[in-house]
Formats: C-alpha cells, structure tokens, sequence
C-alpha cells in the first residue's frame, strides 16, 4: 500500500502543476494584460509616459515580464566601477526626444540598446508629452515578456519559503542566530512561555505559544502562492485567506523597549523591514529595540478560511446526521409517505437553481426573525443559522438520493435475501449487513466534503454576506485579479487531488475487500 | 367424436398422397412465437401509464411553445420608459396604471418595461441555450466516453486528462472565456461545452465498463461478433434510459448555471432568466418590488423542475426491465 500511495501522492503532484500551467496559460496568455488595471486607482491618476512606466513596473512585480529602465542599466555600470557618479548623472539626462540627447546620452543609449537587444529585450522609448500644465518626462526602458515555463518554475519554486538567519540585510553577521527562551518576552518576560526567537530572519518569533487554536505557532515555513494586485493588495494570497477580521481587540502589551500601552499590535507577527526602526522616528523609538517593527493587527474575528471552514464543516456534520437516516428511513419503507415527501424534496433541490432555492431559505429565515446576513462588527450566534441550513439542505437532499438508492439496490441482492431467509429480522439485516456495504460510497465521499468546506461555497456567502474563501475566485476573475486566480487553483486543485487520494483509503480501511497492493482486474 | 373423423375417401387421393411427410424449412423452426415487442412503443405505454407524466408533458410543452412565440408576438425589446410613476411596480398598481392585460401581470421593472413580456423573453434564451449546449456535451460526451470505456489505451490517457481538468474550477474557465470572447450566446455555449462533456464522457464510460465485461458481451465476443456491433446491438439499448436520465439532470443543469453565472456577474449580455434575475436582485429587499425578482425565479424554477421531472420518468420508461 506504501509504494502505491507514493505513485498516488507523485501522480497528484503531477497533475496539479499541470492544471497551475494551464491556468497560467489560460490568464496570462489569453487575458488581455491591460485589464488588470482595471480597478487602480493609482493608474487613472497617472498619464502620459508616467502611466506607461507604471504599467510596465506593475507588470514587471506581478511576473509578466522583465523590465529594465536605462537608469538601472547606469547604475549597474556604477556599481561595476565602469562609470562614474559624475558621468552617470549627465549619461542619465534623456532629451525630449533621441535627437535631442547630448553626446554621452547617446552614447550610453546606444551602448544599452545594443547589449539589452542582443538579450533578446525590446526597447521602448517614450518621448516626453506635455498636456496642458503637466508635462511628464521622456523615457528609456527594455523589457521581455516572461516565459509561462519560467514563470511556472518561479511560482513552484517560490512557494515554500524557509525563514533563515540570512535573511535581512541591515544586520552583522556576529547578530544573526536563534535564541530559544522559557519566559516570551511578548508577555513581558516573565510569564512561563517557550519560544524560539531569530535575528536576521524574516519573522521575529518563528516559534510561540499563545491562548489562540492551536496554541502553538510557528513562522519558520511560510506559504507565499503569490501577492495579489487589487482584491487585497499586495497580501499574500495565502494571508488573505487565512488573515484575522473583524473588530479590533486592545489589550495591555509590553513592548521590546519595555514601554507599557494598550494597544491591538500582534508582536509575535513581528516582520523584519530594513531602517524602519529610524524612519518610524519617536514613535518606534519608543517600542522597538529592533527592526522587527511591522505588526499585525490582534482582531476578533476569524479568517476567510475560518468562516468558510466553520459553516461548511457544521453543515456537513448535519447533512449527514440527517441525511443517511433519513435516506434509509425511505428505502425501508419505499413508496410510503415519507419516501413520497423525501423524494418530491429531491426533486425540487435537483431542479431549482440553487441561487433560487437559497434566497427562498433567506427569505423564509428573514421572515421568521433570523439574521439574513453576516455581521464581522457585531457578531451574533443566530446569524451562522441561515448559512448553516443553506449548505446543508442541498446536502441532505444528495445524502437522502444515493442512501436510498444504494440501500434499495443491496435489499435485493442474493446476500440479503439468503440472510432474510435464515430468519434474521429486518433491523438486524439493515444494520449489520446492508449499512456496511451502503455506507462504502459514501464514505468515499467524506474527505472530499471535510476538505470542501475549507474552499467555501460561492453562492450562500455572497447571498448571507459572510467574509468567507468562497467568493475569492469570483473576486479575484472580477477585478482580473491573476495572481489570486492562480493561487486559489492551485489551492483548490491541491485539496481535491487531496481529497480523492484519502477517500480511496478510507474506502480501503472500510472495506476489506479494496486492496491496493495489486490491480484487481 | 365419431362425426369428427373424416372419410378420407373423399379427397380421391391415394395412401402415399395422403401421408406424404410435409417439408419443413430450416428457416421455419428457427421462428419463436412471442407477443410483438416495439421498444418505443413500449416506452410510450410505460411513460403514459402515469397521469403525471401526461400533465407534466403538457405543461412543459406548452412552456416551451409559449416562450418561443409569446416574444415572437410582442416583439420584445427592452424599452426605457422615462415615465417614473411606470417603474417597479406590483401587478395590481401596473393594471392601474397600464390598464389590465396579460402582459402586467407581474407588475413593471426597473425601467417601467413589462416583466412578463421580459421573464418570457429571457426563458426562450434560457432554453435555446440549455437545449443547444446538452446537444452538444450530450452527443460530444456519449460518443467519446464509449471510446474511452472500450478502449483501455484511450482509458490510460482520457483518465489523466480528466484528472487534470477536472480540477480546474468551472468557473474561471468560463469566465476567461467569457472575458476573451464577449459574452454573447455563443460564446456561453462554447465555454459551456469545451469542457462540459468531460464529465458526461466519464459517467458514459464507467457505464460501458460495468456493462463490457458482463457474461453475455463476453459470450458474444467469443461468437466473434465484431466489437462495433456488440456496442450497437448489445450495449447501446442498454445505455438508452442511461442516457436519457442524464440528458434529464443536464438540461435543467444549463439553466441553473446560467443563472449562477449571471449571479456573479459573467453571464450572458442577451436578456437570459439569470441576467433578470441578476438584474432584480437589489428589488428582492424592498417591499413592493418583490415581483420583479420573484417572477423570474418562479419561471426559472418551474421549467426546470418540469424538465427534469419528464425527464426522470421518460428516464424510467426507456429501461426495458419496466415494460413488464
């Protein structure tokens, strides 16, 4: 079974690099690159030759291509030592247009489209406009549209990120290292409290106790699927789903400095920004000793992922809590009343657009004095009632369908009939011989459902409002949103293949007669 | 008794003529005495049999004739009626104000248009679309997930493209289509279909796997039938009432997608049932204008139950073990 769950766990591998490909394909080839700045504000202020630099600079930070302006191309020669800072700041001045361009402008701009387009860059200049009042300035730049292979290999390859003591930059090297300490200072260094604390990491803790599930954190490994443009910019798809929200909770902290305030700042979020500890002036003067400054905000509410996962888990729980009984219930007395009643309920969630149906349970829930959306400022339990039933009576309805019709096709098969005709009584036959072979396709199907609550469901959450996963998607296709496009696939598409691979071994553990040691046909 | 026997000297034949041993034909013993069996026919009886199914049939036919020519006869078009005493108005105020007529009798939109006249329109859009697009994944999906359940090369690798595919979420497949296209019927109908056989492919295949290695397909290859004709003779009744039972939960399928679609704002450009629906959504909540959401919803929501519930019985009919 090992070596076949290995070739399972590869060949699941497989095929989700294969489906973030294609989504990459599909987004970034076929889409239409100008409309991700559809819903920036930040490029309708711009114009001129300022709004194409700015396009090309958000193309370069979200991977579409590589983009060189001349004056990085200078200051690389600087570095380098071929070119002074004098002859650099004259070699920089670009004229309104090339013919404008003083000699040694033109010589180094020959030089850098020569080396640039030997690489295979096109370059681009962009003479200076004058509209009305405002003039914007001429421009030199090169860039080269980014290979979907390479970019898929960036993504695979950035998506694990291990926090080391090599980190950031603005510390000597005799600093870096990991402490270990009994006592967290977050809790102002006396409380009992392990925690595991770098210095030239990225995060401040990377290991921590706190009094939030599950109690221990760590921030060594960090998943980075890619930052977003405009659902929430520049936060990590991974953090937007699995960020705090909701209202802000103050407490008392104590700061590295000692200082005492009341104030919502999450130190054990810590980050490492570069000279942050001097631009932030007084005030981080006062609260920090380090510049590990850039907190999070302690909120009360959950994450996305957290709202979705609480309803979604809680409806399947009652989906099959009612579901499976009632599916045997109709098969034990086909034809009956409660089959009738079950099986016209079936039909009206099979056929009624689910939109339809789930404003109907809105309604019927409003009309009854249920909360009919979902409040992150003032949260009430009664509120999680009509997202609850919603999910879960589409659910019950499909649990009811197959139960029934798997118990129904058991009940005439030879094995039950031989064990009826050896006297056994109906419960006993129901119980012990026709569950347990009902039960198999449905078992199948838990880790799916378990694993289907973490990606939220489209339509309840939009309808009830609630902050879930599940209209990330449609957020993120809305407002051309790639990178989040890409990473909620890569997170679904990961959860499914996931999903199958834990049914097939519970189908096994269930029943003695799967084996995956060898083919069976 | 006696006056039955005949006197055999009246025929004035000899002995030899009289007993000569009559010829039977080869092709004669092979004929089996059994009642006529007409396989629609018999479909037909099932399918009748229940009074439901009669006035279910009705009531979908007349749906579908009505929502095809009822547009035809008032030439729909959306009109903007710049009178604002005409907007959102419930049936009882629109007879007021237009005068009572069938066309008021779920009130006026948004923009004082008619919304019977509007949930009619958008249904025979609905409807093309949910027919045109089951024809096609139908036809796409049977044909190639018999392929694929026959031959266990094609199996290798249809299994890892469904695999593949199957994990790309529907919804942004659609809507890159709808982004890159424009959202006009046909470019629903093409993002509807480009992948949605595969799903129509797999359950056919499964089928024909179950059904394959049965003892009489197995009897019958050994015969050396050819394995065309085994799937025409042998397998293809047997697919029948598969095959409309699917066709049942797929079309009422197209429709409620498209009012998904329409939902979260990538549905189609022509006035569909899910673009009413999307449209009047913000009406749900205030008193009074209730109609202009609920008309179409209502409508949506009995095509589809009509549809699939004629669908499941015809389902039903069409598998011979119930014409006994």
């Amino acid at each position: 079974m090992g070596k076949y769950l290995i070739k399972r766990i590869i060949h699941g591998i497989i095929s989700v690099l294969i489906v973030v490909f294609l989504v990459m394909l599909l987004v970034y080839t076929l889409m239409d690159r100008q409309l991700i700045f559809k819903a920036d504000p930040n490029y309708s202020h711009l114009s001129g030759t300022n709004r194409t630099v700015y396009m090309y600079r958000q193309w370069e930070a979200y991977g579409y291509l590589d983009y060189v302006p001349y004056t990085d191309y200078l200051d690389e020669l600087v570095a380098e030592g071929s070119l002074d800072a004098e002859t650099r700041a004259s070699a920089a001045r670009l004229g309104n247009t090339a013919e404008d361009d003083s000699a040694i402008t033109a010589e180094y701009v020959a030089k850098y489209t020569e080396y640039y387009e030997d690489h295979g860059y096109t370059i681009t200049r962009l003479d200076a406009v004058r509209q009305g009042s405002t003039r914007t300035a001429s421009q030199l730049f090169a860039y080269r549209d980014i290979n979907v292979f390479v970019r898929l290999w960036n993504y695979i390859t950035s998506l694990i990120q291990i926090d080391n003591i090599h980190y950031a930059e603005g510390i000597a090297d005799e600093e870096r290292g990991i402490t270990f300490t009994w006592f967290d200072p977050a809790y102002g260094g006396e409380k009992f409290s392990p925690a595991i604390i770098g210095n030239g990491t990225r995060h401040k803790y990377l290991l921590y106790f706190d009094n939030e599930f599950p109690f221990v954190h760590q921030n060594i490994i960090t998943l980075s699927l890619g930052s977003s443009y405009s659902v929430n910019r520049n936060i990590d798809v991974w953090n937007t789903m699995t960020d705090e929200q909701g209202n802000i909770v103050s407490a008392p902290i104590t700061y590295p400095t000692g200082y005492e305030a009341n104030n919502a700042d999450d130190l054990h979020s810590a980050v490492y920004s570069e000279g942050s500890l001097e631009a932030g002036g007084e005030y981080t003067a006062q609260r920090f000793t380090d510049d590990y400054t850039v907190l999070t905000t302690n909120l009360d509410g959950m994450s996305r992922m957290g709202y979705s996962f609480v309803i979604g888990i809680i409806s399947v729980l009652l989906a099959y809590a009612v579901g499976i009984p009632l599916g045997i219930v109709m098969a034990r007395r086909k034809d009956g009343a409660i089959d009738k009643i079950g099986t016209v309920y079936i039909i009206f969630i099979m056929a009624v657009p689910s939109l339809a149906y789930i404003f109907m349970f809105q309604t019927i829930g409003g009309a009854i004095g249920l909360p009919t959306t979902f409040s992150l400022t003032n949260p009430t339990t009664l509120m999680w009632i009509l997202p609850i039933i919603s999910l879960a009576l589409p659910s019950i309805a499909n649990l009811m369908k197959w139960m029934r019709r798997y118990m129904i096709d058991q009940r005439n098969s030879d094995y039950v009939k031989f064990a009826r005709a050896g006297g056994l009584s109906e419960g006993e036959i129901s119980r012990r011989h026709i569950m347990k072979n009902a039960a198999i396709p449905l078992v199948h199907n838990i880790p799916a459902s378990v694993l289907g609550a973490l990606t939220g469901a489209i339509i309840t959450e939009s309808v009830y409002v609630v902050p879930g996963v599940g209209n990330l998607l449609t957020n993120a296709i809305a407002a051309y949103d790639n990178s989040v496009i890409i990473g909620v696939t890569l997170f679904y598409a990961v959860l499914s293949v996931l999903a199958i691979i834990l049914g097939d071994i519970l189908m096994a553990l269930m029943d003695p007669r799967i084996s995956f040691s060898s083919k069976g046909r | 008794m006696n006056e039955n026997v005949m006197d055999l000297s009246e025929f004035e034949l000899s002995e030899e003529e009289l007993f000569a041993p009559y010829d039977i034909s080869q092709y004669e013993t092979e004929k089996i005495t059994a009642p006529r069996y007409s396989y629609w026919k018999s479909v037909a009886r099932v399918f009748f049999r229940n009074k439901l199914n009669i006035i279910m049939l009705c009531l979908l036919a007349f749906i579908v004739i009505f929502a095809y020519l009822y547009p035809l006869i008032t030439q729909y078009e959306y009109v903007y009626n710049t009178d604002p005493e005409s907007h959102h108005l419930n049936p009882a105020e629109a007879f007021a104000h237009f005068g009572a007529a069938l066309k008021w009798i779920f009130g006026a939109g948004a923009g004082g248009e008619s919304t019977f006249d509007a949930v009619w329109y958008g249904a025979s859009i609905s409807i093309s679309l949910a027919f045109v697009c089951a024809l096609i994944n139908l036809t796409i999906g049977v044909i190639i997930g018999a392929i694929w359940g026959f031959s266990k090369k094609v199996d290798i690798v249809m299994n890892e493209v469904y695999n593949i595919l199957g994990n790309i979420p529907y919804v942004l497949f659609i809507s890159v289509m709808v982004l890159i296209m424009s959202a006009s019927f046909w470019t629903m109908v093409f993002a509807l279909t480009v992948t949605g056989w595969l799903a129509i492919a797999y359950f056919i295949r499964t089928q024909v796997i179950i059904i394959r290695d049965r003892e009489y397909n197995l009897a019958s290859r050994c015969l050396g039938t050819s394995i065309f004709r085994i799937a025409q003779r042998n397998i293809l009744p047997f697919m029948t009432s598969v095959i409309v039972t699917l066709a049942a939960t797929e079309i009422p399928s197209y429709i409620s997608y498209e009012v998904f679609l329409s939902y979260i704002g990538m549905g189609l450009s022509d006035m569909s049932l899910g673009r009413l629906i999307e449209e009047a959504q913000g009406s749900m909540l205030t008193p009074g204008w209730q109609w202009e959401f609920w008309a179409p919803v209502a409508i949506a929501s009995i095509i589809t139950i009509v549809l699939y519930v004629v669908g499941q019985n015809l389902g039903d009919a069409s598998d011979p073990r119930t014409h006994m």
